[in-house]
């Protein structure tokens, strides 16, 4: 008892240093990333209805060209929210690391 | 390009589809038209199709900028009108009838115009299936993150 484990070293904690870093006050690339592709959802959301809208108004509004809209606001909202779906599971990940 | 560049060529593909469409239904409605705007029958319409670039309109999303060079899409060039002479038809009663009493009428077969309509909407429904095609791929590649 209170012997220390032969064959493991002793770690000399008096040598080791935390590394702590200040959060830098500007966002990280990442979010800045993540914050420009949600704008662009956005930007094909909005296009998207307003496709629709001309569309519904009776403007002559191309059929197809309101349905490939609607589409591809369909996929960018699908594409952006799979990343977030990811983004919030590595934050659950980490939150529920046990120490 | 990325896969929305995919769609944007689909699309003009619809486009130049739907504009053929539109004349050659202008055509058949027109077989028998022997007054227009500018005097004398109708013309048969023919559409050109030219290639042109993608889409960078606002719809392309801009995530990646490097366009492929040799994806075009197509769009309707121009749309212009037979040479063939008009058909002459002896018609005395008619009130667009020469001294001669024959009438000219267009010079169009709606047998042929039919096959175009029917060549139109078929193509139409094979662009639509690459939409749906593309549509597939990009969820599928959406899923590779789940």
């Amino acid at each position: 008892m209170g012997n220390t484990i032969s064959g493991l070293p002793q770690i000399d904690w008096g040598n080791v240093q935390l590394d702590v870093r200040q959060p830098s006050s500007d966002r990280s690339e990442f979010f800045q990333t993540l914050e420009g592709a949600m704008d662009k959802v956005q930007e094909v959301q909005s296009g998207a209805d307003q496709q629709v809208a001309s569309l519904l108004q009776g403007n002559g509004q191309d059929l197809h060209s309101a349905m490939v809209a609607v589409e591809k606001a369909d996929l960018s909202f699908q594409l952006m929210m799979q990343v977030r779906n990811k983004i919030v599971q590595a934050y659950q990940t980490i939150s529920q690391m046990q120490f | 390009m990325n896969l929305f560049g995919v769609l944007d060529i689909n699309s003009s593909a619809l486009t130049a589809e739907r504009q053929r469409a539109e004349v050659t239904a202008s055509n058949m409605a027109n077989a028998e038209t022997t007054r227009t705007p500018s005097g004398g029958p109708y013309k048969k319409q023919l559409v050109v199709f030219g290639t042109e670039r993608p889409g960078r309109g606002k719809f392309a999303l801009t995530l990646s900028r490097f366009g492929d060079l040799h994806a075009r899409g197509v769009k309707v060039e121009q749309v212009v009108q037979d040479k063939a002479p008009a058909v002459r038809r002896y018609e005395p009663g008619h009130p667009d009838a020469d001294a001669d009493g024959y009438v000219s009428f267009p010079d169009i077969n709606p047998v042929e115009e039919m096959v175009n309509l029917m060549g139109a909407a078929q193509a139409y429904q094979l662009n639509v299936s690459a939409v749906q095609a593309t549509k597939a791929m990009i969820s599928e590649t959406i899923q590779i993150l789940t």
